[in-house]
């Protein structure tokens, strides 16, 4: 592919195969990792017991831990394998910078080190996928940086004029990452592991799910595609089914994706045309990710008789396959009446783990046993072990799969199912949640077996890497470099617009403008990016204020940390959506307007527990108390973890003040609200508060001395949920309120 | 005069549905552009890339594909 003048002088290189083993070795040590969390939170959902009773092992605080470990630090690592092993052999380069590479290796460890422990005690954004504080964020920043400069600079010193369609999907998701990540970061920080978005309700949440979509659109779909165009064609032996398939699936997706993540927000107090758009960008996204497992699929091609025998291609049919089944059900799920039944039930986590499971996990359990062999430079211990693995890790997706689905849709119908009296069929929601206990036991029996097929994984590689040779040989290979002003062989161009627009090889030439490249795709991602979040962001009419909402007092802004650092908007959401089944059972639906001193938003994505954005005023204060020292006195077989260090712990009144700084400086009012008092006696009006609410719950024949105990402060909190809009608004009468209330949809 | 006030009343909401018809009107682009026989032979030789990405070598080894 290089021009006859350079052919004639080459250049010696060899390739940095060592990088590559590291990121291998780091995928199979946090792929199990991460996934023993899932099995162990699994068993936890059966069994509440296990959460111990002890902090850093609850749900609340390990379900994040499950999600970043197989997202970053498992599926992170499996890509870093695969794009330096095929980047340098597509580009005919060794890595720009053997020292970079290195830094990205340990950078990228030390920050799964850091969330391993972070996370655990509480320190959390409360951002799906994005829960890691500012530090930990301002690190990833950095070594996702130096990984682009090693990336970008391996391309500008290629042997290869063309840009293989791998390299365009990895240029794409370098790009795209580092836009999300930094966009959806931005925080103020309060501490050195405490920070508030500086987004807040309808913004922050629509910035949190245009990432988090694109998380695992950039993150765990397009690299992981590319990883898909490189190692299939080199297990099957046969060229990509399509490259022209191939071009328009990557610009297809590149162009859609982006506009998708409002479809996790349906029925939410999210713009109805935001919501639409997401919806209709999500539906078109099934063709071209079709056109892309048709592709993947076809490239066996004349060798479908090869799986038969081959572990590797049969892990890489059924991963091409599971992103079919992903594909098709995530479109779907984007409709807005699907979503109604789905969201908030574990048809989402389902879903989730089709792709996470059978997607991302099995091309790389099938990458990782072609390059096995190949790194450590001898043959696989054992293929029939690798078949072993391969069955082991299939029957626990499908018994995962078959369990979690029938949960999702019991879950979806029992909570809009109506008796013929008109009434809700199963009021109290533990009737919901008990219902799906067999499904968790056969989930985590599920999880798992997966989990003991990548020990049986493990062994295998071990035993691949005992047998490698004293030293890796390093080949020498030799190639032509570019030549400095490429001359493109295209033919003279005709006269005429039309005739050279339809003359000019324009796509082939720029698939060799690496720069022209990345500038088109970054273009791509930003236009659709601004065009969708910039009107939310500035049209006020979006955001309509509501008067009688007000900002947290300074305790309830303490117990909201600590709702934070507990994890509870992992299993409660905030957000009633305006359907007759949600009003009934919850109450009025949620506004935009309540949202807006919300940093960060907690409206939640799944509920294990009843929503919570009305809960102030239900219940006494010391039913909340009892309810976190032992759920189950109050709600039996409740699958709640206990709470009741919060009874034992401090307030940590000595921050207050600086919180309450900081949403001031984010533009929260509490200036405007007695006479500004928050801003100089915040910690005073948090102990006045707590000693009100100690009082009351000793009244109603609790324990004595609670004000100085976190509970008081959660208490707080969550007796202020979602009462302001029934308070009136300054200067009217409760019946003149500045809201306007329509009618839920109802029926569905 | 705030810049939300200008973007408020600037009629945004159109921008939306320009958006999706320009996103479409590039996807047929790309594909009428891609799909075009004269193309086939350029770009199918392309796909096998990765197949050929071996350069020439010193070491019998480096040809891994023997060693699996």
């Amino acid at each position: 592919m290089t021009t006859a003048t350079s052919a004639a002088r080459l250049e010696s290189f060899s390739y940095d195969d060592d990088i590559v083993r590291k990121f291998m070795w780091a995928t199979l040590l946090w792929g199990f990792v991460g996934m023993l969390v899932g099995v162990i939170i699994a068993f936890q959902m059966a069994v509440p017991a296990l959460n111990l009773g002890v902090p850093f092992l609850s749900f609340g605080r390990l379900r994040p831990l499950h999600t970043n470990a197989v997202i970053f630090a498992f599926a992170g690592n499996a890509i870093f394998t695969g794009i330096y092993f095929s980047t340098q052999r597509l580009l005919k380069a060794r890595m720009f910078s053997d020292a970079l590479s290195k830094f990205h290796f340990w950078g990228w460890q030390a920050i799964i080190v850091a969330a391993a422990l972070t996370l655990p005690l509480g320190f959390t954004q409360a951002k799906e996928y994005a829960e890691l504080e500012w530090p930990i964020d301002i690190a990833i920043a950095v070594v996702w940086v130096a990984f682009a400069i090693n990336f970008f600079g391996t391309v500008a010193r290629r042997r290869e004029r063309h840009l293989y369609v791998a390299i365009w999907f990895y240029i794409a998701s370098i790009v795209t990452v580092a836009v999300l990540h930094i966009f959806n970061n931005l925080s103020l920080p309060v501490g050195a592991l405490k920070s508030y978005s500086i987004y807040a309700g309808v913004q922050d949440a629509f910035m949190q799910w245009w990432y988090g979509h694109n998380a695992v659109a950039f993150f765990l779909t397009t690299p992981f595609l590319g990883l898909m165009y490189y190692f299939m064609p080199k297990a099957a032996e046969k060229p990509v089914f399509s490259y022209r398939l191939s071009i328009l699936h990557f610009w297809s997706l590149v162009f859609m994706y982006i506009w998708a993540g409002p479809h996790h927000l349906h029925y939410t107090a999210l713009p109805e045309w935001a919501s639409t758009l997401g919806m209709i960008f999500s539906v078109m996204l099934w063709m071209p990710s079709w056109g892309g497992m048709v592709n993947g699929l076809l490239t066996l091609r004349g060798a479908w008789h090869k799986v038969a025998t081959d572990p590797i291609l049969k892990f890489f049919v059924v991963a091409v396959t599971a992103y079919g089944m992903a594909t098709f059900e995530g479109p779907m799920l984007s409709i807005k009446t699907v979503n109604s039944l789905a969201h908030y039930t574990d048809w989402i986590i389902a879903h989730v783990h089709t792709g996470a499971l059978g997607w991302n996990g099995f091309l790389t359990f099938g990458m990782i046993y072609w390059l096995a062999p190949r790194l450590f430079q001898t043959k696989l211990h054992s293929t029939r072990l690798a078949e072993v693995h391969f069955w082991m890790a299939t029957f626990g997706i499908i018994i995962y799969a078959t369990a979690i689905y029938s949960a999702g849709l019991t879950q979806g119908l029992m909570i809009r199912a109506f008796d013929q009296t008109g009434r809700l069929q199963y009021p109290d929601f533990i009737e919901t949640v008990l219902k799906l206990l067999p499904m968790y036991w056969a989930r985590a029996l599920g999880g798992t077996l997966y989990v003991a097929g990548i020990l049986v994984m493990w062994y295998n590689v071990v035993m691949t890497w005992r047998k490698r040779p004293a030293a890796y040989e390093v080949p020498t290979y030799q190639a032509a470099p570019l030549a400095p002003k490429h001359v493109d062989p295209a033919p003279a161009l005709p006269n005429g617009v039309w005739a050279r627009f339809q003359a000019a090889h324009w796509h082939r030439i720029w698939e060799g403008k690496a720069v022209t490249f990345t500038v088109m795709t970054t273009v791509a991602v930003l236009v659709a990016s601004a065009f969708e979040i910039v009107p939310t962001f500035l049209i006020r009419t979006n955001v309509p204020t509501i008067a009688s909402v007000k900002p947290y007092t300074p305790l309830e802004l303490a117990g909201r940390d600590l709702y934070i650092r507990e994890g509870c908007f992992n299993c409660h959401s905030q957000m009633i959506r305006p359907l007759r089944y949600e009003t009934e059972r919850y109450g009025e639906y949620s506004k935009p307007g309540e949202s807006v001193y919300e940093h960060p938003f907690l409206w939640g994505s799944r509920r294990t527990g009843p929503d919570l954005a009305r809960e102030g005023g239900k219940r006494p204060d010391l039913w909340h108390v009892r309810h976190f020292e032992n759920p189950r006195e109050i709600t039996p077989r409740s699958v709640m973890p206990r709470y009741q260090w919060l009874l034992q712990n401090s307030t940590d009144y000595g921050t207050i003040q600086q919180k309450v700084d900081a949403m001031a400086m984010l533009g929260v009012p509490y200036g405007a609200i007695e006479g500004g008092r928050a801003l100089t006696q915040a910690e005073q009006m948090a102990r006045e508060q707590a000693a009100a609410i100690a009082r009351n719950i000793e009244k109603e024949g609790g324990p004595a001395g609670l004000q100085d105990k976190e509970v008081v402060a959660m208490v707080a909190y969550l007796q202020r949920l979602g009462t302001d809009i029934r308070k009136p608004a300054p200067g009217t009468t409760a019946s003149t309120q500045g809201v306007t209330r329509a009618a839920p949809a109802g029926g569905q | 005069m705030k810049l939300s006030d200008v973007v408020a009343n600037a009629g945004l909401a159109i921008y939306a549905q320009i958006a999706l018809v320009l996103f479409l009107a590039v996807f047929v682009a790309v594909a009428w552009r891609v799909f075009r026989p004269s193309r086939k032979a350029d770009l199918e030789s392309a796909g096998g890339m990765a197949l050929h990405d071996a350069p020439q070598s010193d070491s019998p080894t480096s040809r891994l594909g023997a060693i699996a």
